[in-house]
């Protein structure tokens, strides 16, 4: 009880946060009952996934400070648990997701404890490996359909189906990850005033001052190393079913753990409204980009020279994201 | 037992390119201690200048050496006051997703320029021949002057590095940049020096590379693992390091050769079951991941 209180407790925050992020909640839960096109939609799914992606990747790499590259491994076992076990058992997706994370977290305790040995660049070097190692195995593992991926085929699973979440419309899809999506802050809201997130930011000034206060370093880290990687691994349970259509290359590439990070770190790593800001303003601009850009011949790879562009900017002018300007311009005009 | 020879030799050939790659990676990290995400990146913009060169000047791929080295020495210069200065203040997560947006940029830059499709060399003085060595090794003549050419690169780095003014102070800079500056060493433009010289050596390791490696855009990334590998085993900032490394990462790179070897020696059925082509470069990930967990400092290594 003491926990949902907790998390329901968002006083700390200034009104003014508040009142734009109620206003922007209620926005996007009413959307749906607007006219709005299909890419407009889809679209919005991938802003919340990416979202909850970026909460997950904030826990660890903003909160703790540790910079994991290579949350896809993550995605991929996630998405790869639900497909699997669907196509193979016929499990549902409310079972599968759960064993889908259990696995996830599982992993993410053999390769953390060694991986947590490590700091700065060593370790994201580390965590990009073990994601590419784990992507390697996948394109050759004939279980779960090598590098042809898995298809979970309409005709073999009819729609609706709640239980399977596989649905023809993808405004139920919207519905269950807008769900998740509230959950998820009402998570992290709580996770970042519990004993856990006080010590990772301790840990996140200075190791051997959190050390010396007795706090287990090695241990707090894989511990939320375990949390972000439930968040991951549960949206990716979510994208096999809205996608369908699995294959290493889409879920557990570089390419989506960059994003990940780069989703929390341009909203703000570290903060509770930084991933959620950082997803709404890449990904509507990557799909548009994608959309108008990429579609004309000759120039493919554009909407990424951008997105690249966006990346040095901000590592360069203003590391803690846009955040980080509003928490500056609060600071000047408070003075 | 040809297979083993064979493999061995074509493990330390591939090895001797891959330390000169890795080469300007651990100058860069040895000066500026930081990592740099687009080095794979540097490499390909290497192979397209060299077999760009090639096609357009109409000569041989292994005399486009110079214009490669130039090309990567104006590219470091120009990335490191472009870029690297400005995210070498900030904190750490800046400066790794930094050299990530940097690695990005080129990549797109020349997936727009050049397209995705594979292209390689198909004329040279070289091109096609190989040499019989006895014993049932037969080796590309191609990748024979590669090797010889990056060991003679890798030298000359080294003798720059060690026996010359700049290289005494770019050591010193590594050293104690701080210390550096007090002694009148200007450090900003030895880092950028180090930038240069880093650039210029993994571009001639493209130019070299291209002789026998079709070249596309994502190339890039595949070549930085194997460098972070390369350098983690030598020891971060480590120049000897890296060239043994090299080789023993060259060898790893041949475990597929190994494994077949072994297969036929022992008839293993179970072993020539296992798709061991399709892991060839899975082990050097698994190498890297070994490598800094159980021994950080590497072999060579003297910056933690």
């Amino acid at each position: 009880m003491e926990a949902i209180r907790n998390a329901l407790d968002f006083s700390d925050s200034p009104r003014i946060d508040l009142i734009v992020a109620g206003a922007i909640g209620l926005a996007i839960f009413v959307f749906p009952l607007f006219p709005h096109s299909s890419f407009s939609m889809s679209t919005m799914i991938q802003f919340l996934m990416f979202s909850l992606y970026g909460m997950g990747w904030n826990t660890i790499g903003g909160y703790g400070g540790q910079v994991d590259l290579g949350k896809a491994q993550y995605v991929g076992i996630g998405a790869y648990t639900t497909a699997v076990m669907l196509i193979r058992w016929d499990v549902p997706f409310w079972f599968s997701m759960p064993i889908g994370m259990c696995l996830s977290v599982g992993w993410s305790f053999i390769i953390g404890y060694p991986l947590f040995r490590l700091k700065g660049h060593y370790f994201a070097i580390a965590t990009i490996a073990t994601s590419l190692v784990l992507k390697d195995l996948f394109e050759v593992w004939d279980f779960v359909g090598a590098s042809r991926g898995i298809e979970i085929s309409p005709i073999e699973f009819p729609t609706p189906d709640f239980m399977r979440l596989l649905f023809r419309d993808d405004i139920y899809y919207f519905y269950v990850i807008l769900g998740f999506f509230f959950l998820g802050i009402l998570y992290i809201n709580w996770f970042r005033r519990s004993r856990l997130g006080f010590q990772l930011r301790s840990i996140k000034d200075n190791e051997d001052v959190a050390r010396s206060l007795g706090i287990n370093v090695h241990w707090a880290k894989i511990k939320t190393y375990a949390i972000a990687t439930a968040f991951v691994s549960m949206v990716g349970s979510f994208h096999a079913c809205y996608v369908k259509n699995i294959e290493p290359e889409d879920t557990m590439s570089l390419d989506i753990s960059i994003l990940i990070a780069l989703m929390a770190m341009l909203g703000g790593a570290g903060s509770l409204w930084g991933p959620i800001i950082g997803a709404g303003i890449l990904i509507p601009l990557k799909s548009y980009l994608k959309e108008w850009l990429g579609a004309q011949a000759g120039l493919v790879g554009i909407d990424l020279i951008l997105y690249a562009v966006i990346i040095m900017l901000i590592s360069a002018f203003e590391p803690r994201g846009v955040w980080g300007i509003v928490e500056k311009i609060r600071r000047k005009r408070r003075k | 037992m040809d297979i083993l020879i064979g493999s061995l030799f074509a493990g330390l050939l591939i090895g001797m390119i891959l330390a000169l790659v890795a080469l300007g990676l651990t100058i860069i990290f040895g000066v500026m201690d930081i990592v740099n995400f687009a080095h794979g990146e540097f490499l390909m913009i290497g192979m397209y200048t060299g077999l760009l060169t090639a096609q357009g000047l109409g000569i041989d791929p292994l005399f486009t050496l110079p214009v490669a080295a130039l090309v990567g020495f104006l590219l470091g210069i120009i990335c490191y006051f472009g870029f690297i200065k400005f995210i070498i203040r900030g904190p750490m997560v800046a400066q790794l997703l930094g050299t990530f947006g940097l690695m990005l940029f080129l990549r797109n830059l020349a997936l727009l320029i050049f397209g995705s499709e594979d292209r390689a060399v198909h004329t040279g003085l070289l091109v096609g021949k190989s040499f019989d060595l006895g014993l049932g090794i037969i080796v590309p003549a191609t990748k024979l002057a590669a090797a010889g050419l990056s060991v003679a690169a890798f030298f000359a780095v080294w003798m720059l590095m060690h026996r010359t003014r700049v290289g005494k102070a770019l050591t010193a800079t590594a050293l104690d940049a701080q210390g550096a500056r007090y002694m009148g060493i200007p450090t900003e433009r030895m880092n950028a020096l180090a930038w240069g010289i880093g650039g210029a050596s993994v571009t001639i390791a493209g130019a070299l590379l291209v002789n026998f490696w079709s070249v596309n855009p994502f190339i890039g990334l595949l070549f930085t693992m194997i460098a972070f590998a390369i350098v983690a085993l030598g020891g971060f900032g480590s120049i000897p390091g890296a060239f043994f490394a090299g080789l023993v990462v060259g060898l790893i790179t041949e475990i597929p050769g190994f494994w077949d070897f072994f297969s036929y020696t022992f008839d293993a059925e179970w072993m020539m079951d296992v798709p061991m082509t399709s892991f060839k470069y899975m082990w050097v990930y698994v190498a890297y991941f070994l490598i800094v967990v159980f021994r950080p400092r590497g072999l060579f290594g003297w910056k933690q």
